[in-house]
């Protein structure tokens, strides 16, 4: 009985109209900067509070993962019209963004090159708010 | 001045030892999510884990029986089935949970990936188990888990703004953007993390562990009322580093890393590593804790023998039913399954089987039969109601809001 229950409770249904659809585009929108601030406040620790390599590398290890996780949640449902079409484009646009920045902090880190981390989370920071503003834009 | 001791370093123990991964992750996702707006949950969590866990000690140290011995005798082999099943399940689920915490704190250590460490942390479980003294585990884990004390300097050392952190708490408001049925969805994890039924069991069948009588019922008394709130203050530093850090910049916590971030950011590399022992200490020390009540429950209601109190072959179906739910539990957070998921569910569904577990003994705590003198008085009786009242509600809104918000999504 609890499984079906966890199931229910864990799936993804498909978004017949517009209106659950971008709720879904704005969720996203919110766990990708999630996943963006995290990056962030890492690499500023990292800087500030000389912070292990290995946790260093954790951390941006999983906000990787997460942001590529919302992404590919989002990306499996079903756009239901042309304006939806259209908003997954704008968002798709800055999740490609932050996916690539993330990308690159953890080969960085994962080379050792912690000096560098800074500059490569630099973007990183014009795209969290991007995603902010989308979802304060499409929340209802 | 041993008696002194031995109250100070319980209390000391049940400190370190209150907190758990369901505490870890509950606490650091409400601050982010809604700030100190569910610190009333806490509190009340707390009150209801010390009532009732007191009362669970209270009837092992008067009756000398473990509760759900008596628990069987008293309401008949179905009620006390209906119990097991329920509480040996979320106990499962939690065992895995802690497993998993453990794994995680060790690759935030080490960045070697958690799965790796699962099979090596369930063995060092069990080994624990078989091998170290009781008291002696109770002990060592409790107190290294004082380490998470460090939550509380971290805090300190931010600098928060002490009024509005309180005013925050004092006067809960949902934050824009979240509704109503998640803020209550997370009421509900907090509860279920702060009353975890294992708790319980631990608590009362330790109390035959340690050969407690009623002359020591001070010394339990003293580890639930002063320990278990002392504890509780750990998960609300947490909260609240959670909602001073990571809640204005829009993070959500979905990993442990991000609920250790708050303490590395203020404390750094030292801060770091004081709390990743506290983090491996409080998660191995449930675990510990969820395998013994694992093999409780069931050799309990059995009427098999069951304890460290006697040599491993003097109890072997005990140590078989510990060994095999840590084996499962390893095998379930080897699935790959999200073991913050697997924690997630284990506190809510913990709410919700809540009244199965704590109803029985409040019955027992009742009967002059088992307790004599040292039934409840009408004080307890009356908080043990309203808190029934509470664990009801709970219980029956637990699965509909998890559907309702997507498990809190």
């Amino acid at each position: 009985m609890i499984a079906p229950l966890l199931l229910l409770a864990s799936c993804v249904a498909p978004d017949r109209t517009y209106e659950p659809y971008e709720a879904d585009a704005v969720a996203t929108a919110e766990d990708a900067a999630s996943a963006a601030q995290t990056a962030l406040l890492a690499v500023d620790a990292s800087t500030r509070s000389n912070v292990t390599q290995n946790y260093l590398s954790i951390v941006l290890e999983e906000a990787e993962a997460d942001a590529s996780g919302v992404q590919g949640t989002f990306d499996s449902i079903q756009p239901p019209n042309s304006e939806a079409d259209r908003l997954k484009n704008e968002l798709d646009k800055l999740l490609d963004d932050a996916a690539s920045v993330l990308e690159d902090l953890r080969i960085a880190i994962r080379r050792g090159e912690l000096e560098k981390l800074p500059d490569i989370a630099h973007p990183l920071d014009d795209t969290a708010k991007k995603l902010d503003d989308f979802a304060t834009a499409h929340e209802r | 001045m041993k008696k002194l001791i031995e109250i100070t370093l319980g209390i000391l123990t049940a400190i370190g030892g209150f907190v758990d991964i369901g505490d870890l992750v509950a606490n650091a996702e409400s601050g982010a999510r809604f700030k100190m707006a569910l610190a009333w949950v806490v509190v009340v969590g707390v009150i209801g884990i010390c009532l009732f866990a007191e009362m669970a000690g209270r009837v092992a140290a008067v009756s000398q029986r473990p509760v759900f011995s008596l628990v069987r005798e008293r309401l008949g082999a179905k009620v006390a089935l209906a119990n097991l099943g329920a509480s040996f399940f979320i106990n499962f689920l939690t065992l895995a949970a802690e497993i998993a915490g453990v794994a995680l704190a060790l690759e935030l250590a080490s960045s070697v990936n958690y799965l790796l460490w699962i099979p090596l942390v369930a063995f060092a479980v069990w080994l624990v188990i078989w091998r170290v003294r009781f008291s002696t585990m109770e002990k060592v884990f409790g107190l290294l888990g004082l380490c998470l004390l460090v939550f509380a300097v971290a805090l300190w050392r931010f600098g928060p703004d002490w009024g509005a952190l309180l005013s925050n708490a004092a006067h809960p408001t949902v934050p824009s953007g979240e509704g109503h049925p998640t803020y209550f969805y997370f009421a509900i994890a907090l509860f279920g993390a702060a009353m975890t039924p294992y708790e319980v069991f631990f608590f009362s069948s330790g109390a035959i562990e340690e050969k407690w009588t009623k002359k020591d019922l001070v010394v339990e008394r003293m580890n639930v009322y002063i320990g278990f709130p002392l504890g509780g203050l750990l998960s609300l530093a947490l909260m609240a580093l959670c909602s001073v850090i990571l809640a204005p910049r829009g993070i959500t916590v979905s990993t442990l890393s991000q609920a250790t971030l708050p303490t590395v950011v203020v404390m750094g590399k030292l801060g770091l590593a004081v709390l990743l022992v506290g983090i491996f200490a409080a998660t191995f020390g449930a675990a510990l804790e969820t395998g013994f009540s694992a093999g409780y429950t069931v050799a309990q209601y059995l009427g098999w023998q069951w304890g460290k109190f006697v040599r491993p072959k003097e109890a072997p179906r005990f140590h078989l039913v510990v060994l095999v739910s840590i084996i499962m539990g390893a095998f379930l957070v080897l699935t790959t399954i999200d073991p913050i998921k697997v924690t997630e569910y284990s506190i809510v569904l913990a709410a919700a089987a809540l009244p199965l577990t704590y109803f029985p003994i409040l019955v027992v705590a009742n009967d002059p039969s088992y307790m004599g003198e040292h039934v409840n008085g009408r004080v307890t009786n009356a908080l043990a109601s309203i808190y029934l009242g509470i664990l009801l509600i709970v219980s029956v809104a637990t699965i509909p809001l998890m559907i309702l918000t997507k498990a809190g999504s």
